[in-house]
């Protein structure tokens, strides 16, 4: 039996599977908690509100804005956000004008600033 | 001439290689299907360059929702974009009976907040929790 072109076309399946494997880039994923804006904690769990960052345009600029402090990128809002305490948890609030990847940037600023709990809220 | 002394058997190896080809076949057969199956739950989108979670252990992906950069959303690369009132039918359908119901959004790091927002209310309302937002590791 004559094995050359089995082993050929074996080969030739191997190479295309390593070959797409490296071309395929790698996921990861990002896992926040997610609520809508009409289920905003009321009542006494109120004096204990965690952190909010809302990412919106501020000026037609992309901004990411904690409290007083208006940020345009994700390393400035981690800075900030790791001086906070974590406990409390973060919420981003996303707005429509902005582009998916800017808000997602904020959920990993706050992953990176030690927060264990994110929640994303839809802006309006 | 009779070489081999009469009564002995001929002790030459025979390898039989059939069932070795069709092993192999078989698994390369596999490996296609589920490398297709696997790529047709996901669009392609340019997702957000981050880092993501970075955790160990994998967990199954659930539904895919793909967004594009449009905003088309996408559950399936042979399926056309379905709309939001759609999506809201389907993931009521993946939900229904599920402990915990597991659903990815990958959407394009250009792809309108708005549509997003909008999937992530129907999520809500559908009772999924927790979302799994899709990123590409920066290499």
């Amino acid at each position: 039996m004559n094995m050359t072109s089995l082993i050929d076309v074996t080969f030739l399946l191997l190479v295309y599977f390593m070959v797409s494997m490296v071309i395929s880039r790698p996921e990861d994923r990002l896992n926040p908690t997610i609520r809508t804006q009409d289920e905003s904690v009321s009542g006494d769990a109120a004096d204990f509100q965690p952190q909010v960052v809302e990412v919106m345009l501020v000026n037609n600029v992309p901004t990411y804005r904690l409290g007083q402090h208006d940020m345009v990128s994700p390393e400035q809002l981690e800075e900030k956000l790791a001086n906070l305490p974590t406990d409390l948890g973060v919420f981003i609030r996303g707005s429509s004008g902005i582009s998916v990847g800017f808000a997602m940037a904020a959920i990993q600023a706050a992953r990176d600033a030690g927060f264990e709990e994110v929640t994303y809220v839809p802006m309006e | 001439m009779r070489l081999t002394p009469v009564g002995k058997r001929d002790r030459r190896l025979l390898l039989e290689l059939t069932p070795m080809v069709d092993i192999v076949f078989l698994l390369i057969i596999f490996f296609m299907v589920t490398s297709e199956f696997a790529r047709d739950a996901r669009a392609d989108v340019e997702l957000p360059r981050l880092a993501g979670e970075q955790l160990e252990q994998s967990e199954e992906a659930g539904l895919f929702i793909n967004i594009d950069e449009a905003g088309n959303i996408v559950l399936s690369t042979s399926e056309d974009p379905i709309s939001m009132d759609e999506l809201a039918k389907r993931v009521r359908l993946h939900v229904a009976g599920e402990e915990t119901p597991r659903v990815t959004v990958r959407a394009d790091r250009q792809g309108p907040m708005k549509v997003f927002n909008e999937v992530i209310r129907v999520l809500d309302e559908a009772g999924v929790s927790s979302a799994r937002i899709a990123t590409e590791v920066p290499r």
